[in-house]
């Protein structure tokens, strides 16, 4: 019997074959990273904890490797609350102590300045403290979300506890996307039909000529939001797309990955992508999706039979719009969006909020004349972090407001008031969508 | 033996987000600073009920806890007097935060039969509850090392010893 990737990277790390439900005591790690939520409680509870084992040694305290190790001040930058500005400078002084990376506030998010620095290849275990963490396995890596208290011991002994090794469900991606349909498109309509539990305990690994002719920017957007179905990560395979995204900039040597053509998998879905149609969700969650033809009948429905996650929508009209998150504001995106909104201007009665993901992406953007499109049309460019997708700053929602968002989750409360709306959906459909002041099918403006 | 009242019942997919909504994370690195804020935006009548018992227990559906990564959900729960959650299923990451913190999961197939105010006997020996209001006894699964660390309130221990063995060999 074959090996899925996943149990390929288990088997290589911990040296001997294993397969899907065993259970690894200690899983040894590759990479960890830390943003500005979860560094800072978990800097306090690495020397609560493990002072007195390093006293007990006679040694300085130090993690189990700081040239794998990055603290990304990202959520909630440049700081807003004192607090938060504390927790910056905790995780400052912190790195500088250990020897770790630290970024500094603007340099984007975490899961997109990585990999764009070359710091995450094929083969890797990376732990992150944020669901979306997953996004990483689009260059074959094996990628976990965890919480403050599995990051704060891999930051001592570089090791995960207790790891079951998940099966894995397979996603056979065929078919060539249509025009004015996106790789977000594809994984809203994923998570529609399995449902926000349906993956859950499993690695999505998505695969076939479908993901091979994605470019990697779109790739990334399906990993991350494979969380969103509660996959316990996503995945994809080592091609030419990812040697080329490589080349020159990996920090670390790159060999390539697969799974075996006999590998076991839990299930097996296949995609059409040629069926697919832009593609949205509604509130209050990402698996609450209709293709964008159908979207009266949505609203219709959820004013016949509302549940406390699939609230009532009145309407198709919008009075936000979010282009950004580490879902959906790589270069490729912002392309997909300058190019609708060329020549028109934000509606009137919209708040539209872009946020590039990163410091490179944004000077690219900018050197290109993208940002002028957008600030020409009436748009807030923002510098890069994780912006209102965590409800925290930089367009905090309102009661009765309603949300079109390019980035991943549209819980109750999310974004701000619970009274307010929040719609998923690709850059492209989010321009159309703000230059109208209603949810908008961006094909007609190709 | 955990014995507690129910006094929650939620239905599925509820995620970290409806537990302890993002704008409080930052504003502390105590865990009890967000008893505080428990379901703040989607049932802020949590922390009420919890104050009328010192014994707490929440019956989710499916899905219980999906979403987001954050521990400070678990501390939420906890810090209210929550001695233990039944629900059908859970994400694995807020599987693993609770078993860090001794937060005890229970699996159950079917949770609709729990009604608020029911007084419950959860045996983690025998792995049986005792729902001692309606006179009902259920078996349920547990891992019995996942038990073990529930039962330790996580594995710090495990932890510490491990960082010594890769002390004492780099010395």
């Amino acid at each position: 019997m074959g090996q899925t990737m996943v149990e390929k990277i288990v088997s290589r790390q911990v040296g001997r074959k294993v397969s899907a439900g065993e259970k690894i005591e200690r899983l040894p790690i590759t990479k960890l990273f830390f943003n500005d939520v979860i560094g800072p409680p978990a800097i306090e509870g690495f020397r609560a904890n493990f002072t007195e084992v390093f006293e007990r040694y006679g040694t300085a305290p130090r993690v189990f490797d700081p040239k794998r190790l990055y603290f990304l001040p990202d959520h909630s930058v440049p700081a807003f609350t004192i607090q938060i500005a504390e927790g910056v400078k905790l995780m400052k002084e912190f790195a500088k102590e250990t020897g770790a990376k630290m970024y500094k506030e603007g340099d984007g998010i975490e899961h997109v300045v990585l990999i764009e620095d070359g710091q995450i290849v094929p083969w890797d275990i990376v732990l992150g403290t944020d669901s979306h963490t997953d996004t990483n396995g689009a260059l074959g890596t094996l990628a976990f979300g965890v919480g403050t208290t599995d990051s704060l011991y891999a930051m001592a002994t570089g090791h995960l506890y207790d790891f079951m090794v998940p099966e894995s469900v397979k996603f056979e991606l065929t078919g060539t996307l249509p025009q004015g349909v996106f790789s977000k498109d594809i994984i809203l309509h994923i998570i529609g039909i399995m449902g926000a539990g349906g993956c859950s305990k499993r690695v999505a690994e998505f695969t076939g000529p479908g993901v091979r002719s994605l470019p990697m920017d779109a790739r990334t957007t399906i990993c991350n939001m494979a969380v969103e179905m509660s996959a316990r990560t996503g995945i994809m395979a080592y091609d030419d797309v990812v040697a080329d995204f490589l080349q020159g900039r990996a920090q670390w040597p790159v060999e390539p990955i697969d799974s075996d053509p006999d590998a076991d998998y839990a299930q097996v879905v296949p995609i059409d992508l040629s069926a697919l149609e832009p593609t949205v969700a509604f509130p209050h969650k990402p698996a609450n999706t209709t293709p964008i033809s159908r979207l009266q009948e949505m609203i219709a429905r959820s004013q016949r039979e509302p549940t406390p996650d699939f609230c009532t929508v009145d309407d198709d009209v919008i009075t936000d719009a979010f282009l950004g998150s580490c879902t959906n504001a790589r270069y490729e995106d912002l392309v997909a969006g300058a190019a609708i909104m060329r020549d028109h201007q934000v509606h009137p009665d919209v708040n539209l909020i872009v946020i590039p993901a990163s410091r490179k992406v944004y000077q690219r953007a900018m050197a290109e004349g993208l940002l002028q499109v957008f600030i020409d049309a009436g748009a807030n460019v923002e510098s890069s972090n994780c912006g209102p997708c965590f409800g925290s700053h930089m367009g905090v929602m309102s009661s009765k407001s309603k949300m079109i968002s390019s980035s991943n989750r549209n819980y109750k409360g999310r974004m701000g008031s619970p009274d307010a709306r929040i719609f998923l959906a690709s850059p492209a459909t989010v321009i159309a969508s703000a230059i109208e002041g209603r949810i908008t099918d961006p094909r007609k403006y190709l | 033996m955990i014995t507690g009242k129910v006094t929650s019942i939620y239905g599925k997919d509820i995620n970290t987000d409806d537990i302890i909504p993002a704008s409080f994370l930052q504003q502390s690195t105590d865990r009890k600073f967000f008893k505080d804020y428990a379901f703040d935006r989607y049932d802020p009548a949590f922390r009420e009920r919890c104050k009328q018992t010192t014994a707490n227990i929440v019956i989710g559906g499916e899905n219980f806890a999906c979403g987001s990564s954050r521990e400070q959900a678990v501390y939420a729960i906890q810090e209210n007097n929550v001695v233990c959650v039944l629900a059908q299923s859970y994400p694995d990451i807020f599987y693993r935060n609770s078993l860090s913190n001794g937060l005890v999961l229970i699996t159950l197939p079917d949770t609709s039969s729990f009604q608020m105010g029911d007084e419950l006997r959860v045996d983690l020996d025998t792995y049986t509850i005792e729902n001692v209001t309606q006179g009902t006894t259920f078996r349920f699964e547990m891992n019995p090392d996942d038990c073990d660390t529930f039962k330790q309130g996580g594995m710090i221990g495990r932890v510490k010893h491990h960082l010594a063995e890769l002390l004492q060999v780099s010395k």
